[in-house]
């Protein structure tokens, strides 16, 4: 038989299903339930067109709430810049010309510790009484840092301000922690210095008059609460010394107990050698203090224009974009090794379910 | 994406009762090819009956006709029974589950030539498969494909390749 002959015969003789059966599949057929109304219609999303819509409609809304947050916040932003700003023009008009500070807007008036830390401004350097608005409480163990920022006339001033601080940090028993001098047209230089804290009232005095005074700002953290702490303790533990020394050399202890005693003994005693560390430590560092200067030319601390609305509001949104793509970065990183197991196990059984079919349709 | 009204039951067009009286003739020719015993295929075809109406409501039109989306539910409905029949043959002894093979005879119903049944009955399912679908149902190359998740090529190898062997086996028969 010739290949069309067999399909003639194959299509002529295309099988009917018998009367039962066709019974049958009509009494399934008549099961079916009239369709319950819904206010909801159904939805009918094909991935391809989900992931289409989805996509760009996600850069979207991300696009959308930076902008908002740009804007937001580039509103919080000037009213910063302004109220520094409105706070120097009072100054201006409350003080000298030459003692007059920059705003600044990144002082630090978080740097309170301790009972007795003190964060301060100091307004006129000439100011006699500036030591004691400042200086150290003398009774007391304290942490004393100071910032400095002056400006001077130019470059070769720079130079001679540095000289002169170095100079008199020496000159007061102290020493440089560090140094750095640059010269040029935009000259500056940047020095720390410790000084014995009996001399830091001298040592900010004389440092603030190497030129014009753009900020000032002295922290002051109290560390009299941890001396007194550790003396507490070592007495303390000096007592219980003692005790245990006094036991140890009675002859009625037995082994067990004189070991005992012994270990805590050991104990105690190197408690004791901690002790005393952390309150030389201490007191190493309430005795002097640190001042950072920073001496800077005109040209390096120029009035920076306010930026404007639509610049601010880009760059907030812009912090915000990036934001997201980090955020959006990492949970892809960690979404990744789940989505490539999910993928392969997907395509596994796509495999074996193909190759099973396969083998049962070869009988 | 598209938004549908519910189906409205008894509409002549849509409805699962009028679908299931046009191609009953179909999903039964293709499960007596597949598993060449009438009274199996009777079976599986009431079960694909009862698996589609459950199914009826997520059926949708963009993705295929009416009668390959129930031939696919004929064939997994096979594919299951076929799966259950090996394991079962595991277990059971081959002679005895080869008895009750030759009791059922005469699989392919009236006006087959003896010749040409028996030529189908030597074809494995999967050969007799796709000359159901391609030349009994005369369904096109590409739902096929989509039947059989092959591709269009793969389909025509596979056909030519039943019908060489039938051809073959037939005039074997006749030389005999």
């Amino acid at each position: 038989m010739t290949s069309p002959d067999l399909i003639r015969e194959l299509t002529a003789t295309r099988p009917a299903a018998p009367t039962a059966l066709r019974a049958r599949v009509r009494e399934i057929a008549a099961q079916e339930a009239a369709p319950k109304a819904s206010f909801w219609p159904r939805l009918r999303l094909p991935v391809r067109r989900f992931a289409l819509v989805a996509v760009p409609a996600t850069a979207m809304v991300a696009i959308a709430s930076a902008g908002v947050l740009g804007l937001a916040r580039s509103d919080s932003n000037v009213a910063a810049l302004r109220n520094g700003y409105l706070e120097q023009e009072t100054l201006e008009k409350a003080l000298p010309p030459q003692a007059v500070p920059s705003p600044n807007l990144g002082i630090d008036d978080q740097n309170l510790s301790g009972t007795a830390g003190a964060a301060t401004i100091l307004r006129d350097p000439a100011d006699q009484n500036l030591g004691s608005a400042v200086g150290p409480t003398l009774d007391r163990a304290q942490r004393i840092s100071a910032t400095l920022t002056v400006e001077v006339a130019d470059s070769d001033g720079v130079s001679r301000a540095a000289q002169r601080a170095l100079d008199l940090t020496e000159s007061l028993g102290g020493h440089v922690v560090s140094a750095n001098v640059a010269t040029g047209d935009q000259g500056n230089a940047a020095l720390v210095v410790r000084v014995p804290v009996a001399k830091v009232q001298e040592a900010i005095v004389q440092l603030s008059a190497l030129g014009r005074i753009v900020s000032q700002q002295v922290t002051i953290d109290d560390l009299q609460g941890n001396l007194d702490a550790l003396e507490r303790r070592e007495r303390s533990v000096r007592a219980q010394i003692a005790l245990l020394s006094a036991r140890l050399e009675s002859d009625s202890l037995d082994a067990t107990t004189r070991a005992q005693l012994e270990s805590r003994l050991r104990t105690l005693r190197q408690e004791l050698r901690g002790l005393r560390r952390d309150t030389a430590a201490t007191n190493a560092e309430a005795r002097m203090a640190t001042i950072q200067l920073t001496v800077v030319t005109p040209g390096v601390l120029t009035a920076v224009p306010v930026p404007s609305r639509l610049d601010r509001t880009l760059d907030e949104a812009l912090n915000v974009l990036v934001w997201e793509g980090v955020i959006a970065l990492a949970i892809a990183i960690v979404a990744a090794p789940f989505a490539l197991l999910f993928l392969a196990t997907w395509l596994g059984r796509k495999l074996y379910r193909r190759r099973e079919e396969d083998r049962l349709l070869a009988t | 994406m598209s938004i549908e009204a519910p189906r409205r039951a008894g509409t002549a067009a849509t409805s699962f009762a009028a679908v299931a009286e046009d191609h009953l003739d179909d999903v039964y020719g293709y499960l007596l090819y597949l598993t060449k015993n009438w009274a199996l295929a009777e079976d599986l075809t009431s079960e694909t009956f009862e698996t589609a109406l459950r199914r009826w409501r997520r059926f949708d039109p963009r993705r295929g006709t009416h009668r390959a989306w129930l031939i696919a539910i004929a064939r997994s409905t096979a594919l299951d029974w076929f799966r259950a029949d090996a394991r079962r043959r595991r277990r059971e002894e081959r002679a005895e589950a080869g008895e009750l093979d030759k009791e059922r005879d005469q699989a392919f119903g009236d006006g087959f030539s003896p010749e040409l049944e028996e030529g189908l009955r030597a074809l494995t399912a999967g050969e007799r498969e796709v000359v159901a679908l391609r030349v009994v149902l005369e369904l096109d190359g590409d739902e096929t494909a989509r039947l059989l998740g092959i591709t269009v090529t793969a389909v025509s190898t596979r056909l030519h390749r039943a019908l060489a062997k039938l051809e073959e086996r037939m005039r074997h028969d006749d030389v005999a």
